[in-house]
């Protein structure tokens, strides 16, 4: 940048700016939009320990074997989205470690809890509560839903290390089993190893709290009651984890309309953490992770194979025993994740329209939340531009007044847009 | 000369040339409003009495590439926003800044400080109506039974 633009430069010149960019800005809001947000993770935590309650109640036949109930799966990571068949909910995963001995029969396990949450008939969770082949599902008329999975702890010498139970209820009890897990030692890896990067996570965190209707009353209230922190306020969220959440995301949209398993989320965040690097923008970690993931892909296709994850805390908890079942759905991701990563190009490239750019972002991930960021971005800089409060880069570029220092942001004269009407108006 | 050394210092990148018409100057260069640039002109020439090129009385900003695209189907502002509509190649129309009736510009502002922050202004804008069919930032249209003459 040449000297004399010095009255457009940017605010802090080398030091990275996070989201400054419109890509990166859209992808964060879209992100927000897809994501459980704190006053939603806060619901979530109040269900699940009134869930936990309900099951240790007089009169349950899982009273007092309870070891602990704790969350897994992408509440755990901070990497909770929208559900893949609705737009409204969010699946929670909870694990119910029972002290039945390794033994129990998977069926009899899963029954066992069934009956557990139900309770009577007439009772709050008779009517909406359903026994999956691994889990249990509690639903909620605001379309959240929690999948409580019973496990049995498996070695005491190696905390959380654990059975899971398989049984499918139409298929005959010789297919049942017991699966090895260990889904809060891979919690606790990913978390260790996510990066976070202080600027970053304070922006994405301030922009979280601005759309999150009930965020002041959740401030507030955190002080007082003992809550497990959202994802945001727990050492702050990983640009990497925001990368995930969107891959997840372009993958519901993907197979939303198709019948069959989906490629497991917990593979995409083992993944994800093979290449996670502090210092990228979300941009670069969606095209990092998904030509890793792909790369992965392709390998295995190339030997033959299909593609096998493995839990690196756990290596006989393997992620992808369910999903691929055969080289036709492993071709069905690769060709999804070769055509992510061609709109994610188009997406990010500054020299294209932005009607180009925002239709691949669409692609990419749904027309609702796209549609919503797009429409809030313009409103913000219409209004930034009929205020005159903005500052400009050396480009000319419009841009918002906090990223252009203050001592050299020129004040810019208001305008108003003027104009001739078309001129076949005119002749009517 | 006070706009070309203005111009200098606050835009290097638009280069000054002898206008089509004496007295004249047009400075072309890239300017974005979002992300992406756009090659401009901006026309600009001493009063004459006797002239009534617009470039006389305004600076005349025109967008040379990419070209701008026509939307009929535009919810607002269809089917170019706020330019004066000039023909044969409407798209090549001049850019409408400000209000020439409320004294927004005068020759004694720079066109550094002024036009062009309002033609990347335009730009940004004309970018969001390219995506959304929608105007997001504001202005008026010449009231053909007031006014017009706004040229």
């Amino acid at each position: 940048m040449n000297d004399l633009c010095r009255p457009y430069e940017l605010l802090g010149g080398s030091r990275p700016i996070p989201l400054f960019s419109i890509g990166e800005r859209l992808l964060a809001a879209t992100a927000i939009k897809i994501e459980l947000l704190p006053s939603q993770h806060r619901l979530a935590v109040e269900r699940k320990n009134v869930l936990e309650k309900h099951l240790e109640r007089d009169g349950s036949p899982l009273k007092g074997l309870i070891r602990i109930f704790y969350q897994q799966g992408s509440m755990a990571i901070g990497a909770t989205i929208k559900a893949k068949y609705r737009d409204e909910g969010f699946d929670i995963d909870i694990i119910v470690e029972v002290e039945v001995g390794s033994s129990v029969k998977p069926d009899h396990i899963l029954n066992l809890l069934y009956t557990a949450v139900c309770g009577e008939p007439g009772s709050r969770y008779f009517d909406c509560t359903e026994r999956q082949t691994r889990c249990v599902t509690v639903y909620y008329a605001d379309g959240m839903h929690l999948d409580l999975t019973p496990a049995v702890l498996l070695n005491e010498l190696d905390p959380r290390f654990s059975f899971i139970f398989h049984s499918k209820q139409e298929e005959p009890r010789s297919n049942d089993q017991r699966i090895p897990t260990n889904s809060y030692a891979f919690a606790d890896e990913y978390n260790q190893r996510c990066p976070v990067d202080h600027l970053f996570a304070e922006e994405y965190k301030r922009r979280v709290l601005a759309v999150d209707p009930f965020s002041a009353q959740v401030l507030a209230e955190a002080d007082s009651v003992p809550v497990p922190q959202h994802s945001t306020e727990v050492g702050g969220k990983s640009a990497v984890t925001v990368a995930l959440q969107l891959l997840k995301r372009n993958r519901n949209i993907r197979y939303h309309s198709r019948q069959g398993r989906i490629p497991p989320s917990v593979m995409l965040a083992c993944l994800a953490l093979d290449v996670a690097e502090s210092g990228r923008t979300i941009g670069e970690n969606l095209r990092i992770i998904a030509s890793h993931i792909l790369g992965e892909m392709e390998q295995a296709k190339a030997r033959g194979k299909l593609i096998r994850v493995v839990n690196p805390r756990c290596t006989p908890d393997c992620f992808t025993d369910r999903w691929p079942e055969n080289s036709e759905a492993q071709e069905v991701y690769i060709k999804d994740l070769r055509l992510f990563i061609t709109q994610l190009d188009k997406f990010l490239d500054e020299s294209q329209p932005l009607k180009e750019r925002v239709q691949a972002l669409e692609a990419m991930f749904g027309e609702s939340p796209t549609r919503e960021v797009v429409k809030e971005f313009a409103v913000e800089l219409g209004q930034m531009v009929q205020s005159g409060n903005h500052g400009l880069a050396a480009s000319g570029s419009v841009l918002p007044a906090i990223l252009v220092l203050p001592s050299a942001r020129p004040k810019i004269r208001p305008n108003t847009f003027f104009g001739t009407p078309w001129p076949e108006n005119q002749n009517r | 000369m006070a706009q070309i050394k203005t111009m200098a210092l606050r835009w290097p990148n638009f280069k000054p040339e002898l206008g089509r018409y004496p007295q004249t100057v047009v400075w072309c260069g890239q300017l974005a409003g979002l992300e992406r640039a756009f090659t401009l002109s901006i026309e600009y020439g001493s009063p004459l009495a006797v002239s009534s090129l617009l470039c006389r009385k305004m600076p005349v900003v025109r967008v040379l590439f990419p070209r701008l695209v026509l939307n009929f189907a535009a919810e607002e502002e269809a089917p170019l926003p706020h330019v004066y509509f000039e023909d044969p190649d409407y798209i090549l129309s001049p850019l409408c800044l400000f209000d020439p009736r409320t004294g927004e510009w005068n020759r004694t502002m720079y066109i550094a400080d002024t036009i062009v922050p309002w033609a990347a202004r335009w730009l940004a804008c004309y970018e969001l109506w390219e995506t959304t069919g929608q105007w997001y930032g504001g202005g008026r249209h010449v009231d053909l039974k007031e006014n017009a003459d706004v040229a």
